[in-house]
C-alpha cells in the first residue's frame, strides 16, 4: 500500500514536471511557410488594455508604435491620460524602459512586459534559426534564445497563425491569441501567463 | 571704404534685429506658453472672487473632450465622454469614444469601472487617489488657490483666467510638471484642465455644453 502511494506521488510529480512539448516530432522545414506568416509586422495602433495580476485589476490604453528609425515603442497610459511606463525596442534587438512610474518600476516587471511585448513584435523570429516541429493540428516554428523558447504556431496548411507562446525548460510560460483578425491589425491580442495568474487583454481602438 | 561702411551697416542692422528677437523671446519667456495671457494683480481680489463665483455653482452638466499627446511619439489619441459635479464633493466622469470607462468620486469612495471589471477605492486609504480625487474637487470648486499641494500662479486674458499650478509635494511631482487650470471669467467653472507631465507629455481636458445648477439625480453618484 505504502509502495503504491509513493508511485503514485512519483507519478503525479512526473506528469506535472512533464514538458508541455514532449508530443512534437521535428521535421524538415518545406516550402515558404515560416516566412509567409511569420507576425513580424504589427502596425501603430492604440489597444484598450486590461491587466489582470495576482488579483489585481488594472485598465489603460497601450500604444504600439513603429517608429521611424525602425524601433518599436510600447506605452501603456491610464484613461485618464497619465504615462504609466514607456518601452523601446530597437531593430537591433536592444530594450530600454524610456520612463516608468515608480509603481511598475521592479525587475520583474519590466521583464516580463519585454518578454511578452517582445513576443507580440515578433522580435524573437528576427534573424535566428528556425526549427520546425509538429504536434496534433498544428505546426510549430521554435526559435531558440539565451532564456527559453519562442514559438509561432500555425495550422497544418500554414494559413493561419494560432497563437506564439514562450517556453523555458519545457514549461509553456506564456501563450499569445490574437482572435478575429489578426497580423499586422489584430483586433485583439490575449496574452496568458501559465506559471503565475496574469492576463492581458488588448482591443483595438478605431479612432475616430 | 564705402563697401565696408556699408557691410558694417548690415552688421549693425542684424545684430540690432538679433537683439531685438532676443528681446522679444527674454520678455515673453516668463508665460512663453501661454500666450494672451497677463499676470493677475489683485491676487486677493481673484481669490475672494473665484470663491465667491463657484460658491454659486452646485452642479454642472458638461461634456468633455480630452487629448492624449504623446510629444516625442508624434502620437495623440482623443476622447469624448460625460462630466456631471454636485457639491461638495461628487465627480463622475464617463468616457464614452472611443472606449469606455467611468470614474466615480463620491465623498471618501471611488469607483473605476472599464469594459471588464470595476474596482472600488476607499480614498482615505490611497494617498494618491486621495490626492488625485482633492485637486479635482478644488478645480471645481474654486478652491484650489488654497491648496496645499501646488503653488499657484494666476494670470488672465479677455475671457478666462489661467492657473497655473506646480505640484510641491513629491508624489504628485512624480507624475506632472505642472496642471494648467483655465476657468471661464463669466461663471468661475473650469473651461479646461491640462496636465502636463515630466516627459513632455500631455493631457486636455476640454468642457462643453455646460449646464449649470440643473437638477439630475443623486444616482448619477451612486455605486
Amino acid at each position: 500500500m505504502r509502495c503504491l502511494l509513493f508511485e503514485s506521488v512519483i507519478a503525479v510529480l512526473l506528469i506535472g514536471c512533464a514538458s508541455d512539448y514532449a508530443h512534437l516530432q521535428k521535421t524538415q522545414a518545406s516550402g515558404d511557410c515560416p516566412e509567409k506568416i511569420l507576425p513580424l509586422i504589427i502596425e501603430t495602433s492604440w489597444y484598450d488594455a486590461s491587466v489582470d495580476v495576482l488579483g489585481r485589476h488594472i485598465s489603460g490604453l497601450l500604444l504600439i508604435k513603429n517608429m521611424p528609425d525602425n524601433s518599436k515603442r510600447v506605452v501603456f497610459t491610464s484613461e485618464a491620460g497619465l504615462t504609466f511606463f514607456d518601452l523601446s525596442f530597437s531593430k537591433e534587438g536592444t530594450f530600454h524602459t524610456v520612463s516608468v512610474i515608480k509603481q511598475f518600476d521592479r525587475k520583474a516587471v519590466i521583464n516580463t512586459l519585454q518578454k511578452d511585448f517582445a513576443l507580440i513584435l515578433g522580435l524573437p523570429f528576427l534573424n535566428r534559426t528556425v526549427e520546425r516541429y509538429t504536434g496534433g493540428d498544428d505546426v510549430y516554428f521554435g526559435f531558440k534564445e539565451k532564456n527559453g523558447t519562442a514559438y509561432f504556431i500555425t495550422s497544418k496548411d500554414c494559413a493561419s497563425l494560432q497563437r506564439l507562446e514562450w517556453s523555458d525548460g519545457g514549461k509553456r510560460l506564456v501563450t499569445v491569441h490574437t482572435p478575429g483578425s489578426g497580423y499586422p491589425t489584430p483586433a485583439m491580442i490575449e496574452i496568458d501567463h501559465h506559471t503565475y495568474s496574469m492576463k492581458i487583454k488588448l482591443t483595438r481602438i478605431e479612432k475616430e | 571704404m564705402r563697401m565696408f561702411d556699408k557691410s558694417a551697416k548690415v552688421v549693425k542692422a542684424r545684430n540690432l534685429w538679433v537683439v531685438l528677437v532676443v528681446t522679444i523671446l527674454i520678455s515673453g519667456a516668463g508665460h512663453a506658453q501661454h500666450q494672451g495671457y497677463h499676470s493677475v494683480t489683485d491676487l486677493a481680489a481673484f481669490k475672494e472672487q473665484f470663491a465667491a463665483g463657484s460658491a454659486k455653482v452646485s452642479s454642472i452638466e458638461s461634456s468633455f473632450t480630452q487629448e492624449k499627446v504623446l510629444t516625442a511619439l508624434t502620437e495623440k489619441i482623443t476622447s469624448t465622454g460625460k462630466f456631471w459635479f454636485k457639491r461638495s464633493n461628487r465627480v463622475r466622469i464617463e468616457y464614452i469614444k472611443p472606449y469606455t470607462y467611468t470614474m466615480i468620486m463620491n465623498g471618501d469612495k471611488m469607483l473605476l469601472r472599464d469594459d471588464q471589471k470595476e474596482n472600488r477605492v476607499n480614498v482615505r486609504s490611497n494617498k494618491l487617489f486621495q490626492q488625485i480625487n482633492q485637486i479635482m474637487i478644488d478645480c471645481v470648486q474654486g478652491t484650489v488657490l488654497d491648496s496645499k499641494d501646488f503653488n499657484v500662479a494666476v494670470l488672465e486674458d479677455e475671457r478666462t483666467y489661467l492657473l497655473e499650478m506646480i505640484p510641491t509635494s513629491k508624489s504628485l511631482r512624480e507624475f506632472f510638471s505642472t496642471i494648467v487650470l483655465k476657468v471661464d471669467k463669466k461663471d468661475f467653472t473650469a473651461a479646461s484642465i491640462e496636465m502636463n507631465e515630466k516627459s513632455g507629455d500631455s493631457t486636455t481636458i476640454l468642457f462643453k455644453d455646460k449646464k449649470l445648477n440643473t437638477q439630475f439625480p443623486d444616482a448619477v453618484f451612486a455605486f
